[in-house]
């Protein structure tokens, strides 16, 4: 059980970083796109992801902003910074590592 | 469309970040929230339940992690030895403190007034304990100074004659010098109204012996203490201000006193303090050497009318110089058997023999007021305990950000810090508005009670009693919820795990509160007790309506006993005369007028000398006993017959008559009194009822009184009885008076009614001082049971919902709340009575006519206390009986 959280809470990073990489978005939107694109495998909730995307920000690896659009409410919209991105490559490239090795121990094959 | 923003407040609390920040993390999260909702209504969710989906993640536990994901930077030790850090740190904990407690306005006011109350209480009776007791003698070595005597039946020094002195001086080695003192009483007469002065004869040493010295001019030289030569005084410094207008050349002048003229030799400083005549006669305001020679009759060895006061050599102790003492009188009584009486030598220090009887007095009121400040501790105590409850979410946050368990304790200690300061900066100034009202209860015995102030040692102690209280109330709370904090940062659910410890905590400390509030009820209502028994005592007059007022006929003109009758007869006539007056009378003395007049009774036909016994005696005019309504008993009062040269007759009181006649009729009986050698044979021709002489409580003595007309006192006591308000009377007696004679002076004017108070005033002191702290103890007892059961109430909410949905009627929930309650009251009641049994006798001294263990008055105190908790209760009840289950499940 712990196993499984800490390495969701790992992996949780690389796959806000690799979302916002795209474009900016908002909290809810990642949690969505996590769970649609996980097939529903990875969930973040309000009280998990949050917490996530607060250490991220103080951190410097992404930062976010208010968006009021007219007619809804204001939004918090998250954009990776030139250090977010410098960590996602970094992660990327040791999470291949990881695969590749897991790949060739267990057997698990890498997408 | 649900309030998403108040929904999710309501689940997480308040996050310990700056307030802006805050509300964006809740807009943020009420976003979100909304957004899933949303989603999860489009997919066919219920309502309700979607919310109820969309809000599950948002636990407590969740504030715990946004914030500590939120916190700018990790918490970073506070660097060792940086004073400046721990400065900042402690300044900031203040502000919040202070932030914290402007937020519970309500809890804030009721910790800090109940505090104020408990300081304030016991920085003002120290203040007096300061004035009176600890602060030492305004003399020089005072430890050094001593009374000097023959033991006296209450342990006190003895007085001493003149010639029985001088051998002590002589032949003591114990002593660095000794000096006499008396009362005395001239007459100033001059620029004003004549004026009877409040005065001491004393040894030409007498203030060398002190340490002080004259402000203005010098001190008595050794040479005017000698018949011829002792026409001096020494003036105080208030006399010097009131009568002569602070003349600076005084020295010099020459008043007249008495007929006899008396040169002005010195000033004393306003600081000085007459302290001893103040104990023994009255503050005095002149001094005048005592000038007597071993030939006059009134030197003899056992001419007993002085005071003897020494200083006792550097290191000699006490027991030395009391064993010198003894040596020296017991050479005496060989050499002169027939002038002694066998007994020890007492040397009592001055400190001591000053403030020997209000030591018990305070120190009742030193525990009544500590018993005050343990149930203002408790109570706030448990205030603390029900909010620290209340604020665990906040100190699980501050847990969970990295403050560690000793940060917690002391930002709680500083909270209560905060609160035990602000009560005892109040408390403080209830004691300086509380002192003046003090002092003005005070009965006059307690010499330097008026002069309590709160100084720079008073401030010291209450600052050191407010720490004190702080710690005492608030390191069980600051324990209990630091401990509690912890364990809800490292358990989600850790919302029960102190719960119940704090319960036992509370009603501990309630049980405490009504306990000390037990001893303290019993402590008031057995004074209560005593004053009624005392202020009921018979005093063997009718004090109501009654003027006194002294007056004192000396000098030339009054030299003749002749000339004193014709000019009181004059008197007495003229106010009788006045509208309302119903009977006027003269006496050398009154009841509790703070006199005493023992002479020597020999009963004819078996004179024993020295033990004969002394009684009471009283000079009076005839309408004496029908002006204070003293009733007749047998034979006759006097009239205006027995004049001098007439027989010489008297009346004696009942308790003498049964002393001295038990089976003879004293009627007719013949006595000589004062010497038992010389003196007319007096005839007993009436018994009248005894008086109260010395105090209300002291049993009634020995009395005799005799013709004013044959045996003249020029010290007079004027007793008028009249059927009007006789204070109202004062101003038209005074003129009747000195219409007769202008250069009499007339002093002490009171009414009879407030000597009888005054003789009750030390036990009336005490008695209203422990009523005003058993009444503060009591409601502060009935607001920690009410915190207490309605703490209880509002945590069983839930379940007396359940139990009233399961059919429990209105009186099955009174039972459970009074049950409740029942255990803590009782455990109270018991220890509380079980106290007061132990200390109660303490308060021995202070009471009359009631023993310490009074049953009734532990009855009546317990069942008072019984009913206040019961009535404390009955808010909460009410509150629990309107509880719906619906309210219940609404709570979780």
């Amino acid at each position: 059980m712990s196993d499984d959280r800490e390495l969701r809470k790992g992996s949780a990073e690389v796959l806000i970083l690799a979302l916002l990489e795209q474009r900016d978005r908002h909290g809810y939107e990642i949690a969505k796109l996590i769970d649609q694109r996980s097939g529903g495998t990875l969930k973040f909730h309000v009280a998990s992801l949050y917490p996530t995307l607060y250490r991220l920000e103080r951190r410097g690896l992404i930062q976010g902003r208010w968006v009021e659009k007219p007619g809804t409410r204001r939004r918090r919209f998250y954009r990776i910074t030139a250090e977010g991105q410098k960590t996602l490559d970094a992660q990327r490239r040791s999470w291949s590592a990881f695969f590749a090795a897991l790949n060739r121990v267990a057997r698990i094959r890498h997408a | 469309m649900p309030d998403w923003k108040s929904l999710v407040r309501a689940r997480i609390g308040r996050l310990p970040v700056d307030p802006a920040r805050e509300s964006d993390i809740v807009d943020e999260l009420a976003q979100h929230v909304s957004d899933h909702h949303k989603d999860l209504v489009a997919s066919g969710l219920a309502d309700e339940e979607a919310i109820a989906t969309a809000l599950a993640p948002l636990a407590e536990r969740a504030a715990l992690e946004i914030a500590r994901a939120d916190r700018p930077r990790p918490v970073a030790p506070v660097p060792p030895a940086n004073r400046a850090g721990i400065f900042t740190d402690v300044a900031r904990d203040i502000r919040y403190a202070a932030r914290m407690l402007a937020r519970a306005p309500g809890f804030a006011s009721i910790a800090i007034v109940t505090l104020a109350l408990g300081i304030g209480a016991n920085s003002a009776i120290f203040s007096v304990v300061n004035a009176v007791l600890l602060r030492p003698l305004p003399y020089a070595d005072p430890d050094r100074l001593v009374m000097i005597g023959q033991r006296a039946r209450d342990g006190a020094a003895g007085n001493v004659g003149y010639t029985t002195f001088l051998d002590w001086r002589d032949r003591a080695r114990a002593f660095e010098t000794m000096a006499l003192l008396r009362s005395w009483q001239p007459t100033l007469i001059g620029r004003g109204e004549p004026e009877r002065i409040a005065a001491m004869r004393v040894s030409w040493n007498f203030f060398r012996l002190l340490g002080v010295a004259p402000a203005i001019g010098r001190d008595f030289r050794s040479d005017e203490d000698a018949p011829a030569s002792s026409r001096v005084v020494m003036l105080s410094d208030g006399i010097w201000h009131r009568r002569f207008g602070a003349d600076p050349s005084i020295v010099g002048r020459v008043l007249t006193m008495n007929d006899q003229p008396y040169t002005v030799v010195g000033v004393m400083p306003a600081s000085f303090e007459p302290l001893i005549s103040e104990h023994f006669y009255q503050r005095a305001d002149m001094w005048s050497p005592v000038g007597y020679d071993r030939s006059l009759p009134y030197a003899c060895r056992s001419c007993q009318h002085l005071k003897a006061i020494g200083r006792v050599s550097r290191s000699v102790t006490l027991e030395a110089a009391r064993a010198d003492m003894d040596r020296v009188q017991t050479t005496l009584r060989r050499q002169f058997p027939s002038e002694y009486a066998p007994g020890v030598m007492t040397i009592v220090p001055l400190q001591e023999e000053l403030t020997g009887r209000v030591r018990p007095i305070l120190r009742v009121l030193t525990g009544a007021v500590v018993c005050v400040l343990l149930i203002a501790c408790a109570n706030v105590a448990n205030l603390l305990l029900a909010r620290m409850a209340r604020r665990e979410h906040d100190l699980a946050l501050r847990a969970a950000l990295g403050a560690g368990r000793g940060r917690l304790i002391r930002q709680l200690l500083i909270e209560s810090g905060l609160l035990a300061g602000l009560g005892g900066g109040l408390g403080i100034l209830l004691a300086i508005v509380a002192l003046p009202l003090l002092a003005r209860l005070a009965p006059t015995a307690v010499s330097r009670l008026a002069a309590a102030h709160v100084d720079a040692r008073v401030l010291g102690f209450s600052a050191i009693l407010t720490l004190a209280t702080a710690l005492a109330f608030g390191l069980l709370p600051a324990l209990r919820a630091s401990r509690t904090a912890l364990d809800r940062s490292l358990h989600v659910d850790g919302r029960k795990t102190a719960r119940a410890p704090t319960s036992i905590a509370r009603r501990l400390l309630v049980t405490a509160d009504i306990a000390l509030a037990v001893v303290l009820l019993i402590g008031a209502g057995l004074m209560i007790k005593s004053v009624g028994r005392l202020l009921g005592v018979d005093p063997g007059f009718d004090p109501s309506h009654v003027l006194t007022m002294q007056i004192s006929l000396v000098g030339k003109a009054y030299a003749e006993d002749a000339a004193v009758i014709v000019k009181t007869d004059e008197m007495i006539a003229r106010l009788r005369a006045l509208p309302g007056v119903e009977a006027a009378a003269m006496a050398g003395q009154i009841p509790l007028g703070d006199n005493g007049d023992m002479w020597g009774f020999h009963v004819q036909g078996r004179i024993a000398g020295p033990d004969d016994p002394s009684v009471e005696r009283y000079s009076v005019t005839p309408d004496y006993f029908s002006a204070m309504r003293i009733p007749l008993r047998r034979g006759r009062l006097f009239t205006s017959a027995d004049r001098a040269g007439a027989q010489e007759v008297l009346v004696v009181s009942d308790e003498t008559a049964r002393a001295l006649w038990p089976h003879e009729n004293p009627i007719g009986q013949h006595v000589r009194i004062g010497d038992a050698t010389k003196g007319p044979w007096r005839t007993v021709v009436g018994i009248v009822g005894g008086v109260r002489h010395q105090a209300l409580a002291a049993p009634p003595t020995m009395q005799m009184y005799l013709p004013q007309a044959q045996v003249t006192d020029s010290f007079l006591t004027v007793v008028i009885r009249s059927s009007v308000d006789p204070t109202s009377l004062a101003a038209d007696a005074r003129r009747a008076i000195w219409t007769v004679a202008g250069d009499v002076p007339v002093y002490n004017v009171r009414t009879l009614a407030d000597l009888v108070a005054r003789s009750a005033a030390p036990r009336t002191f005490v008695m209203i001082l422990l009523e005003v702290f058993g009444g503060i103890a009591l409601l502060m007892t009935a607001i920690g049971v009410y915190g207490v059961i309605s703490y209880s109430v509002a945590e069983r909410t839930r379940e007396i919902g359940i139990r009233a949905a399961l059919g429990a009627t209105s009186r099955d929930i009174v039972r459970l709340i009074v049950g409740s309650g029942v255990p803590v009251v009782s455990a109270g009641l018991c220890a509380g009575l079980l106290a007061a049994f132990v200390t109660a006798g303490y308060l021995e001294a202070s009471l009359y006519g009631v023993r310490a263990h009074d049953p009734a008055t532990f009855g009546t105190s317990a069942v008072v206390l019984f009913v206040v908790s019961l009535t404390a209760q009955a808010v909460p009840i009410a509150r629990a009986l309107r509880i719906a289950p619906t309210d219940a499940l609404r709570q979780e």
